[in-house]
C-alpha cells in the first residue's frame, strides 16, 4: 500500500474518537465553549439521553457570521493565536478540534448572533463538508449548537452507547461538575422536554453552600470545612469533608485547576496524604477544591480530554496541597453530633426527620448515619467562647453522691472547656461528660490513643533521628534512573536516617536505616521510596512508615477499655484532647467523641412538644 | 499395644517430643505424638514437618505396638499426675486408655500410618563430639539470629563443620555472634549448613550440659543430631549465609579491657532510661574510664561510669543497649576485651584471652 494523506473527513473522525466518546463528551465540549465565550446562562436540552438531540444554548459573545464556517473546520480557534498563548492557556479549550470532530459524526447546526449584529446566522453540517454559506435566522445574542443523531455515520460508536438513562446520568454528572466550578452561572438541563436540573446563579458567597448542598448533599455541607489558602502564587479554596463523611468510593471528589475539572495522580496523592492519620482504613475523602495558579505554570496540553495536567513545579504544588489540607485537618478537634432516630438518611432534609426517632431506640453509630447541624462545622472553625459563658462545672449535677472536684481546672475561671467536665464512666468504655451544649460521650481508648500518638510524634521529631547502621548492608537492584534519583535525594534520605550508596550503575546498598524501622524490610522500603520520588518528586514514605510504628506503639501504650478512671483522670484526658491536634479521630480515623445536645436529648423525651 | 511405666520415666521424653508440636494445626495428625513400643523400647515422636524429634525411654514391659495420641493433652496429664505415679496405657481399637492409680483417661487416637516421618536422609558428613561443646556453641550465638527477616537465611544459625573445628555463627544484620570449638573429625571438605531458628531452640533444649557424646550428621537437606536417647532431625534453610568473615573487624586500634560484670550491669541500668523503642546508648570512652549514657524522650538521663584499662584517644559511639547487653551476657570470662576504631565502625567484643567466641555490634547514629 502507498502512503497518502487522509481525507479531512476521516481525520476529523479519528480526532472525534479521542474527544467524542458519548453524549456527555459532546456536552462537555459545547458547554466549555460556552464558558469560554463568557456565558452567564447556559441551557442544555437532551432528547433520548442525547442520542437524538443535544442542544446547548448560551448567552455568550457569539460568533461572527464570517467565522461560522471556520468554526466547523479543523484547527481553527479564536482562543489562541501563537505559541506564547499555548503555554499560558486561560481558556478551557484551545485545540480547535471539538466542533469539527462533533460535526463529523453528527448532524450539527450552529446558530449565533453577536451583540452588534442585527440578525443571527445559522450553518448546517451533516457529517461531511459543511454547507456552503450561513443563512440568516432569528437568534438572541449568544450561540446555540444543535447536535442531532450523534454517531449516525459511525455505527461502531453507536453500538457503544448505553441506555438512555445511563447516558443521561453521565451528562448530569458532568453538568454537576460544571455547576460547581462556576458558582455564579445559571445552568438548566432539560431532558425530553422536561426541566430535570436547574442551578440558579449563586454568585454571592452566602449562596455557595446552597449550590454545594444541592450537588453534594446536606450531609457533606454540614461536615465540611471551608478553606482558603494562598501561598507562592497559588490559591487553594473550597470545601474539605471531615473524615467522618469519608466514603467507601471516591465519588465525591471534585478538584479544579483554574476552573478545569481534573483527575490527576499527583493531586490525589497529595490529598490522600493530607488525610493521612485521620482517615479510616480504606475510606475515600470527600472534597470540592479549587486550585488557582498562573496559567503558565500548568500545562493542560497533555491529553485531548484534558483530564490530566502537568505542573511545572509539581513538587511545590504537591507540598502546597498536602500542607494546606494536613493543617486544616490537624486543627480539627471537633466531635460529631449524631442523628437521633433510626432511618434518618443523610440526604433527607432536616425538617422531615424529626419525630419518628423519638419512639425508636437511640441510634448513634459512628459513621454511616448523617451528622446533624450546620453548627458543628462553624463551632470548631472558630471555637466560640460566648456559648460557654456559664461555667457548667458549678452546676454539675452530682451523679454518684460525692463528685471529686476536677483535678485539672483550667486557670481562667471564665474559660469553660470545649469538652466540659466528666460525670462518670459507662461500662468502662466511654466517658460521659457535660459541656455547655449538652452531653459528651468519649471513647476513652480511642481518645487516649490519639493523644499518645501525637505526643510520640512530637517527641520523635524533637529528639533527632537515631539510626541503626547495618552490619550486613542490604544491596538492592534498581534501575539506573532510580539509582540516580537516590543520589539526587541523598540529603533528604540522610536527614531521616536512611543511608544508601551506589554499588555499580544499577545496585544500591543500604548502609543505615532509621532506628525505628530497623526491623523493617529495608529493600522494599527503599524501592517504595524511589517509586514515590519518581512519581511525585518527593517521598514521605519513610516518615509514614515511622508514623505507623509510632501509631502501633501508641495503641499499646494507651488505656484499654475496662480500666476504671477517677473523675480527675477523666478530666485530665478531656483537657488533653482539647490540646491535641486531630483529636477528633483516633489513629485509625474512628471518631473519638460525640456530642448529644440538649435539644437532641429533649427530643428523645418529647420535652417542649 | 499395652505398657506400664513409672511417670518419672515419661516426663522428659514427652516434654521433648511435644515441644516441637505447634499449638495450632491445619493437619490434625500433627497435633499428635507417635508412641511406639518395640522390643521393649518405648519411643515418642513429635514433628511439625520441618523438625522431627524421636525420644527413647528406658525399657519397659508390655506388648509391642504403636499409636498416635494428642500431644498436648498427654503432656498435661503426665505432668499433673503425682511424682511417684505408675502409668498404664492400653490401646483398644481407636481409643487409648491411660490409667494411673484411681485416675482414668480415654484419649482419641489417629492412624499411625498417617503420621509423617522424615524420609531417609542422604548423609554427607558426620562428626562426634561432647554434648556440652555443641550446647555451648549454640548458647553463645543463638541470641543473634534474626526473627522473621525477609532475608530468610538470617532466620537461622550457620553451622560449619570442618576438619579441626565446629563453628556456629548467627546475625540479624545489625550484630553478629560467632563461636568456634576445636573438635576431632575426619571431615575433608568444609560443610556449611543453616539450621532454622526453631530447630536451633529445640535442639538446644534437648542437649545436656555433660560430656556425653553427640553425633551430628549433615545431609543434603537435613541435619540429624543423635544423642543417647534422642534423634533430632531438622530441615535446613536453603540459602547462602553471608560472608561473616568480612564483617568481623580487623585492626581496631582502640583496645579496652573492662570488667564484664561491671560493664554489663552499667549497660543494664542505663538502658532503663533509654528510648523504649530502640534503646540507644551513648558509650563515651576516655582514658581510664568508659561512660554509658542514656537519654529518653522524657529528657531523663542515666550515666554510668566503669573503670577500664585504656589510655588512647577519646571516642564516642552509639549502641543499641540490647545488642551490647546480649553480647556481654554471652561472654563467660571475667574480663572483656572491647575493640573499637571509630564511631562508624563496628565494635568487637571478646572474652579476655579467648578468641574462639567473637561478638560484633554495629553502632547507632544518635
Amino acid at each position: 500500500m502507498r502512503i497518502q494523506t487522509l481525507s479531512p473527513q476521516l481525520a476529523n473522525q479519528i480526532a472525534a474518537g479521542e474527544v467524542v466518546e458519548r453524549p456527555a463528551s459532546v456536552v462537555k465540549e459545547l458547554v466549555e465553549n460556552s464558558l469560554d465565550a463568557g456565558a452567564q446562562r447556559i441551557q442544555i436540552d437532551l432528547e433520548e439521553g442525547g442520542a437524538k438531540l443535544i442542544r446547548v444554548r448560551d448567552d455568550g459573545g457569539g460568533i461572527h457570521r464570517d467565522d461560522l464556517v471556520l468554526a466547523l473546520s479543523r484547527h481553527a480557534t479564536s482562543k489562541i493565536r501563537e505559541f506564547d498563548d499555548l503555554v499560558a492557556v486561560a481558556t478551557l479549550g484551545f485545540r480547535g478540534e471539538a466542533l469539527p470532530s462533533i460535526g463529523s459524526v453528527s448532524r450539527t447546526t450552529l446558530s449565533s448572533r453577536q451583540a452588534d449584529s442585527d440578525t443571527g446566522w445559522t450553518l448546517r453540517c451533516e457529517g461531511d463538508e459543511p454547507s456552503a454559506a450561513p443563512e440568516p435566522c432569528p437568534h438572541p445574542v449568544g450561540t446555540t449548537v444543535e447536535v442531532r443523531d450523534l454517531f449516525f455515520n459511525t455505527p461502531a460508536r453507536r453500538k457503544f452507547m448505553r441506555t438512555e438513562k445511563t447516558e443521561y446520568s453521565h451528562v448530569e454528572e458532568l453538568l454537576r461538575r460544571v455547576a460547581l466550578s462556576r458558582l455564579s452561572m445559571e445552568l438548566t438541563l432539560r431532558h425530553n422536554g422536561k426541566v430535570t436540573q436547574h442551578w440558579p446563579a449563586a454568585g454571592a458567597p452566602e449562596l455557595w453552600e446552597k449550590r454545594l448542598e444541592k450537588i453534594c448533599g446536606e450531609h457533606f455541607v454540614s461536615n465540611a470545612l471551608y478553606v482558603d489558602w494562598e501561598a507562592s502564587g497559588m490559591r487553594l479554596w473550597g470545601w474539605v469533608g471531615l473524615p467522618a463523611v469519608a466514603r467507601s468510593q471516591g465519588d465525591l471528589q471534585y478538584f479544579y485547576v483554574n476552573g478545569r475539572m481534573v483527575r490527576d495522580k499527583l493531586i490525589s496523592a497529595a490529598v490522600r496524604r493530607g488525610y493521612q492519620d485521620v482517615m479510616y482504613q480504606g475510606r475515600q475523602p470527600a472534597f470540592v477544591l479549587f486550585l488557582e495558579m498562573a496559567p503558565q505554570d500548568v500545562d493542560v496540553n497533555v491529553h485531548p480530554t484534558k483530564h490530566e495536567v502537568r505542573f511545572r513545579e509539581s513538587r511545590m504544588v504537591h507540598d502546597f496541597l498536602f500542607r494546606s489540607l494536613y493543617k486544616a485537618l490537624a486543627d480539627q478537634r471537633q466531635g460529631f453530633a449524631p442523628v437521633i432516630g433510626a432511618g434518618a438518611s443523610s440526604t433527607m432534609p432536616r425538617e422531615e426527620r424529626a419525630p419518628q426517632g423519638v419512639v425508636g431506640p437511640v441510634e448513634q453509630t459512628a459513621f454511616n448515619l448523617g451528622w446533624t447541624t450546620g453548627e458543628s462545622r462553624s463551632a470548631y472553625v472558630t471555637p466560640r467562647p460566648e456559648i460557654f459563658e456559664t461555667r457548667p462545672r458549678a452546676e454539675t449535677p452530682e451523679l454518684s453522691g460525692t463528685v471529686a472536684p476536677p483535678a485539672a481546672t483550667p486557670s481562667g475561671a471564665a474559660e469553660s472547656p470545649l469538652l466540659g467536665f466528666a460525670l462518670g464512666q459507662l461500662h468502662g468504655v466511654y466517658i460521659l461528660a457535660q459541656n455547655a451544649s449538652g452531653l459528651v460521650l468519649v471513647d476513652m481508648h480511642a481518645a487516649h490513643e490519639r493523644i499518645t500518638y501525637e505526643r510520640m510524634k512530637a517527641s520523635w521529631l524533637g529528639e533527632g533521628i537515631a539510626a541503626q547502621m547495618l552490619l550486613l548492608p542490604v544491596s538492592v537492584r534498581v534501575s539506573e534512573s532510580e539509582a540516580q534519583l537516590a543520589e539526587e535525594h541523598d540529603a533528604m534520605l540522610n536527614a531521616l536516617g536512611f543511608e544508601c550508596s551506589p554499588l555499580g550503575p544499577d545496585t544500591l546498598v543500604v548502609r543505615q536505616v532509621p532506628a525505628l524501622l530497623q526491623d523493617a524490610d529495608a529493600a522494599a522500603l527503599l524501592r517504595d521510596v524511589l517509586a514515590d520520588l519518581r512519581m511525585y518528586g518527593g517521598s514521605d514514605r519513610l516518615r509514614e512508615s515511622i508514623n505507623d510504628v509510632l501509631a502501633n506503639m501508641a495503641c499499646h501504650c494507651s488505656v484499654r477499655a475496662n480500666r476504671q478512671l477517677t473523675l480527675g483522670e477523666m478530666n485530665e484526658l478531656l483537657r488533653d484532647m482539647e490540646r491535641t491536634e486531630r483529636s477528633g479521630q483516633c489513629n485509625h480515623g474512628r471518631p473519638t467523641w460525640v456530642q448529644l445536645s440538649m435539644e437532641q436529648l429533649d427530643k428523645l423525651f418529647l420535652r417542649g412538644r | 499395644m499395652r505398657f506400664s511405666v513409672a511417670r518419672e520415666k515419661l516426663v522428659r521424653p514427652i516434654t521433648l517430643a511435644t515441644s516441637v508440636v505447634e499449638k495450632k494445626q491445619t493437619k490434625p495428625i500433627l497435633a499428635n505424638v507417635l508412641v511406639a513400643l518395640k522390643d521393649g523400647q518405648l519411643s515418642f515422636t513429635g514433628t511439625d514437618m520441618e523438625i522431627e524429634v524421636v525420644v527413647r525411654s528406658s525399657a519397659v514391659d508390655g506388648q509391642d505396638g504403636a499409636v498416635t495420641l494428642p500431644g498436648k493433652k498427654l503432656f498435661d496429664i503426665c505432668r499433673a499426675l503425682p511424682d511417684d505415679a505408675q502409668i498404664d496405657l492400653t490401646v483398644d481399637n481407636d481409643r487409648a486408655i491411660l490409667r494411673s492409680g484411681r485416675s482414668r483417661f480415654v484419649l482419641s487416637t489417629l492412624p499411625v500410618h498417617d503420621f509423617p516421618n522424615v524420609q531417609d536422609i542422604a548423609e554427607i558428613a558426620s562428626v562426634e563430639l561432647p554434648q556440652n561443646v555443641l550446647r555451648k556453641c549454640l548458647e553463645k550465638t543463638q541470641f543473634a539470629m534474626a526473627q522473621q527477616d525477609v532475608r530468610f537465611y538470617l532466620n537461622g544459625l550457620l553451622l560449619e563443620l570442618a576438619g579441626g573445628y565446629l563453628r556456629t555463627v548467627a546475625t540479624d544484620g545489625h550484630r553478629l555472634a560467632l563461636c568456634d570449638h576445636k573438635i576431632r573429625s575426619n571431615i575433608k571438605e568444609n560443610q556449611q549448613v543453616i539450621v532454622p531458628r526453631k530447630g536451633v531452640s529445640e535442639l538446644f533444649r534437648l542437649l545436656e550440659d555433660s560430656d556425653k557424646p553427640v553425633s551430628i550428621t549433615v545431609a543434603t537437606n537435613h541435619i540429624r543430631v543423635l544423642t543417647e536417647d534422642v534423634t533430632f532431625t531438622t530441615k535446613l534453610v536453603d540459602g547462602r549465609f553471608p560472608d561473616y568473615q568480612r564483617v568481623i573487624p580487623q585492626g581496631g586500634d582502640k583496645e579496652i579491657l573492662v570488667d564484664r560484670d561491671a560493664l554489663r550491669q552499667a549497660v543494664n541500668r542505663a538502658s532503663i532510661l533509654s528510648n523504649e523503642r530502640y534503646r540507644s546508648l551513648r558509650v563515651v570512652l576516655n582514658p581510664g574510664s568508659i561512660k554509658v549514657i542514656a537519654n529518653n524522650p522524657e529528657n531523663e538521663e542515666a550515666e554510668e561510669e566503669v573503670p577500664v584499662s585504656y589510655d588512647g584517644e577519646k571516642l564516642e559511639v552509639g549502641f543499641n543497649a540490647t545488642y551490647l547487653g546480649d553480647a556481654l551476657n554471652a561472654i563467660t570470662e571475667p574480663t572483656v576485651l572491647l575493640t573499637l576504631s571509630d564511631p562508624n565502625s563496628c565494635a568487637l567484643l571478646q572474652g579476655e584471652g579467648n578468641s574462639s567466641a567473637k561478638f560484633v555490634v554495629m553502632p547507632m547514629r544518635i
